[in-house]
C-alpha cells in the first residue's frame, strides 16, 4: 500500500481524515497518530490489483454523516418487545450516532449469557493485534474503521447456551459513512450465533469492523447477509482469534454493492481449533465483490473447510484470494478450500486465486477452483419438463446460490432483502 | 427455436389411432458425425412401441432429437408431432405440448429443489392445457398423490432434483414427471435398467397405468423382463442410426434368445411397419 502518487485519491483521503477528525472533536490536530502514514492502496499493489476504490472516493469527505434509517427488521423479530424475541435472542440495530439500540430505541435488555465486556477488560484493537502479524499494514477497511471516531459494541459471552445477536444496519440516506466496531470476548465453552444485515440503498460507505476472541472450546457461528446498489461501497474487516478446540462458522452472502472488500483474518493461535468459511457472491450489473480471507494456523491439528461460490453476470466482477498459512508448528493441518465460480455474461469477470502457504510437511491441504457456465445438460433437463430457457437458467441460478445461502441460519432467511438476491421468486408462468 | 408466448397449439382431443409421432427419414450428426442415419418411425394413439439395438446404435440419440437437445444438429429428414413440425419448437415447447423424454441418466441438479421444480414444470403444461395453474398447497398435494403410482417416499421433495438418488429412485422420478406431465407421447430411455425386481414392477404399473387409448408410449429397453409386463404392440431394432427391423413381441423374445448379429445378416428384408 505504499503507492501514493494519485493525487486526487490522496486528496481524498487527506480531507476525509480531516473530517473525521473534526468528528471526535480534536480538530485536525485530533488526528490519530499514523494516520498519515499510510495512503489508499492503488492497483499496482498485488493486493488491489483488481479491485478499484473509486466507487468510495465518489463520496464527498464533506458531506458525510452517520445517519441510519430504521431496518426492515422481519416480522418475526418484530413483534417482540424491546428487542427481545426469546429469552436468549437479542436484535439491535445502529443508529445515527454509531450506538446500538433495540427496535423500539431502547437500550438493550442484556440476555442472558450476553453483557457489555467490563471496562478495562479489553481495548479496541487489541484482539486485532493478536491475529494479524506486527509490522503488517490494517486492511484498508479496517484501517478507515479506526480512524472513524465513535462508541464500539463490546460484548462478553458465556456459558454454553447458545445466545443469539441479530445487528442489522441500513443505510438509506446518501452520503452516510457507516463504521460500527463491534468486539466479542467469548468464554471458555461459550456459544454466539452472530447475524448481521447490512443493507444499502444509497451511495454510502459501510465499513464494519468485527474483533472477536474466542476461548477454549468457544463457538462462534457469524451469518452476514451484505446488500447493496450501484454507489454503495462495504468494506469489512474480522479478526478472529481461535484457542483449541473453538469453533468459528462463518457465511456471508454479498450482493449489490458498487464496490465490496471484504477482509477476514482468523488465527488458530494454537491450532486444534475448527474454522468454516463459506461465502456467495453475486455480481451483476457493475459490482465488484471481492473478498480476500486469511487463515493462520498457529499449531498443529487445526482444521479449515472454505467454500466460496460467486455468480458473475453483466459487467460485474469477482475477486477471491484465500490465503492460507501452515508454517511449521502447524503439523497434522487439515485444510481444504474451493471457489466455485459461474461466470454469466462475455463482459463479467471472475478473478480466483488460492494462496497457499504450507511449510509444515505432515499436514493435508487441498483447493480447487473452478470457472464455468451454466451446465447445458442442466438447462437441457429443465427445459425438457416445459420450462422456459430464462426460467430455467433462474432456477440454476438460484440453486447455485442456494448452496451457500442454505447455511444461513432459518432467522436470516426472514429478511425480504434476500429476495433481492434470488430476483424476483420464479413465476409459475413461463 | 424460441420459445413463444403464445402456446403453439392447443391440445385437439385424440381419437385412438390417430397419428401423434411421424419420423421420416431423419439424419442427425453431432459435430461432424452422423450418429442418425434415415430413421422413420410411426406412432398412433394406443400403441406402445418397443425400441431395441445395441449400445452405441442411436436409440438415446433419437430419444433426445424428438426432446430438442441443443448437442444434435437435424442434417435431413422430418418429425411431426400430431401433424405439426417439431423441430420448429423450442424443447420446453415441445414438452408443453405433450411430447415426454425420461433420459437414460437423469441429471443431478444442485440446489434447485424437487418439489418446486414439478410444479414449475407440471403448471407450465398445465397453463399449455387451458388448466388452471396449481398453487404450492394443492401441488403438494397433487403430487403426493401421484407419488403413490410410483410407491416413492414423499420425502424425495425435499431433496434436490436427482441429487444423490440412487439409479433406481432417479428412474421412479423420472415416472412420477411422467405421471405429473400427463404426455401424450412418453419416450421411456431405458427406464427399466438399475431396477430391482419390485421397483422393475412398480414402474412397469405406473407406465401402464398411464398408457391410455389416446397415449403412445415408445419403450427403449434392452430387456425382456419389462416387455413380459408391457406387452408392445411393435417392436423395432435400431443399428447404426436405422431401425433395421419391425415386428411384433415374438421379435423381442427372439432377441432374447438368439442376440442382434442374425438380425444384421438378414438386413431387414422383412420389416412389416404398418
Ligand atoms: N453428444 C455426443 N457427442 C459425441 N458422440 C455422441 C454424442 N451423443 C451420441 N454420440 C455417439 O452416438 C452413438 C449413439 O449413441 P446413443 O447414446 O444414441 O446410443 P444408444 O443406442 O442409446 O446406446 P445405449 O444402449 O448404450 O444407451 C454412440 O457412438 C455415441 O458415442
Ligand atoms: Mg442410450
Amino acid at each position: 500500500m505504499s503507492n501514493v502518487t494519485q493525487s486526487r485519491p490522496r486528496l481524498w483521503l487527506e480531507t476525509l481524515l480531516q473530517v473525521l477528525a473534526q468528528w471526535s472533536g480534536g480538530g485536525a490536530a485530533g488526528q490519530p497518530a499514523g494516520a498519515r502514514d499510510w495512503g489508499l492502496p492503488t492497483r499496482r499493489s498485488e493486493a488491489w490489483r483488481f479491485t478499484d476504490l473509486r466507487c468510495l472516493t465518489q463520496l464527498d469527505p464533506t458531506r458525510l454523516h452517520t445517519g441510519t434509517a430504521a431496518p426492515h427488521w422481519p416480522e418475526a423479530f418484530r413483534q417482540a418487545p424491546s428487542g427481545q424475541v426469546s429469552p436468549r435472542r437479542l436484535s439491535l440495530q445502529l443508529d445515527g450516532r454509531g450506538h446500538w439500540l433495540s427496535p423500539q430505541g431502547e437500550p438493550p435488555p442484556w440476555p442472558h449469557g450476553l453483557m457489555p465486556l467490563p471496562t478495562g477488560d479489553i481495548a479496541p484493537g487489541q484482539v486485532l493485534r493478536t491475529v494479524i502479524p506486527s509490522g503488517t499494514l490494517l486492511p484498508l477497511g479496517a484501517q478507515l474503521n479506526g480512524v472513524t471516531p465513535g462508541p464500539s459494541l463490546g460484548l462478553q459471552v458465556s456459558g454454553p447456551d447458545p445466545v443469539h445477536l441479530d445487528l442489522a444496519i441500513q443505510a438509506e440516506h446518501a452520503q452516510a459513512w457507516l463504521a460500527p466496531h463491534v468486539l466479542l470476548v467469548l468464554q471458555p465453552g461459550a456459544r454466539l450465533c452472530l447475524n448481521w444485515h447490512v443493507a444499502a440503498t444509497a451511495q454510502a460507505a459501510v465499513l464494519p469492523m468485527v474483533e472477536a476472541r474466542l476461548g477454549l472450546g468457544a463457538q462462534l457461528e457469524e451469518a452476514t447477509m451484505a446488500w447493496g446498489c450501484p454507489g454503495a461501497a462495504f468494506l469489512g474487516g474480522s479478526f478472529i482469534h481461535q484457542s483449541p478446540r473453538s469453533v468459528y462458522r462463518r457465511t456471508n452472502a454479498t450482493w449489490g454493492w458498487g464496490l465490496s472488500r471484504d477482509e477476514p483474518f482468523v488465527r488458530q493461535s494454537q491450532g486444534q481449533a475448527e474454522t468454516h468459511l463459506h461465502g456467495l457472491a453475486v455480481a451483476r450489473g457493475q459490482s465488484l465483490l471481492d473478498t480476500h480471507s486469511t487463515v493462520y494456523f498457529d499449531g498443529p491439528a487445526g482444521r479449515l473447510r472454505q467454500r466460496h461460490q460467486a455468480l458473475a453476470d453483466d459487467r460485474g466482477h469477482s475477486v477471491f484470494n484465500g490465503r492460507v498459512v501452515v508454517p511449521r508448528v502447524a503439523q497434522q493441518t487439515d485444510a481444504s478450500q474451493l471457489s466455485r465460480n459461474l461466470l454469466l455474461s462475455t463482459k463479467a469477470r471472475i478473478d480466483t486465486k488460492p494462496q497457499l502457504e504450507i511449510v509444515a510437511d505432515d499436514v493435508q491441504c487441498t483447493h480447487g477452483a473452478t470457472v464455468s457456465c451454466l451446465q447445458a445438460d442442466e438447462l437441457f433437463y429443465l427445459q425438457s419438463r416445459g420450462i422456459g430457457r430464462d426460467q430455467a437458467s433462474r432456477l440454476l441460478q438460484r440453486g447455485f446460490c442456494e448452496e451457500i445461502l442454505q447455511r444461513l441460519p432459518q432467522s436470516a432467511l426472514l429478511w425480504p432483502s434476500l429476495q433481492s438476491l434470488l430476483e424476483t421468486p420464479v413465476p409459475d408462468q413461463p | 427455436m424460441t420459445s413463444t408466448e403464445t402456446t403453439p397449439f392447443r391440445e385437439a382431443p385424440i381419437q385412438p389411432g390417430d397419428l401423434l409421432l411421424s419420423i421420416e427419414n431423419l439424419h442427425a450428426c453431432v459435430e461432424e458425425n452422423e450418429i442418425l442415419r434415415g430413421v422413420s418411425l410411426q406412432i398412433r394413439a394406443g400403441e406402445i412401441h418397443a425400441l431395441m439395438g445395441r449400445n452405441g446404435s442411436g436409440k438415446s440419440t433419437l430419444s433426445k432429437v424428438v426432446a430438442g437437445h441443443p448437442a444434435y444438429t437435424v442434417t435431413a429428414g422430418s418429425i411431426h408431432y400430431r401433424g405439426q413440425d417439431l423441430l420448429g419448437l423450442a424443447p420446453e415447447d415441445r414438452a408443453r405440448s405433450g411430447v415426454f423424454l425420461g433420459f437414460q441418466y437423469p441429471v443431478e441438479i444442485p440446489g434447485v429443489s424437487n418439489l418446486e421444480f414439478l410444479r414449475v414444470s407440471c403448471n407450465a403444461r398445465r397453463q399449455h392445457r387451458g388448466q388452471e395453474e396449481l398453487d404450492t398447497f394443492a401441488f403438494e398435494d397433487h403430487v403426493r398423490e401421484t407419488m403413490a403410482i410410483v410407491q416413492m417416499d414423499p420425502a424425495f421433495l425435499e431433496r434436490s432434483v436427482n441429487e444423490g438418488f440412487s439409479g433406481g429412485e432417479k428412474k421412479r422420478n423420472e415416472v412420477l414427471q411422467m405421471a405429473l406431465l400427463e404426455p401424450l407421447v412418453a419416450i421411456l430411455d431405458e427406464t427399466d435398467s438399475g431396477l430391482d425386481i419390485d421397483a422393475l414392477r412398480i414402474v412397469a404399473n405406473g407406465v401402464k397405468k398411464l398408457a391410455l387409448p389416446t397415449t403412445a408410449t415408445l419403450l427403449i429397453t434392452h430387456y425382456q423382463r419389462l416387455l413380459d409386463a408391457i406387452t408392445p404392440d411393435f417392436v423395432h431394432v435400431m443399428a447404426a442410426g436405422r431401425i433395421l427391423r419391425t415386428g411384433d413381441k415374438d421379435l423381442a423374445m427372439a432377441l432374447e434368445q438368439r442376440g442382434y448379429d442374425w438380425i444384421e445378416e438378414a438386413d431387414g428384408s422383412d420389416t412389416l411397419q404398418p
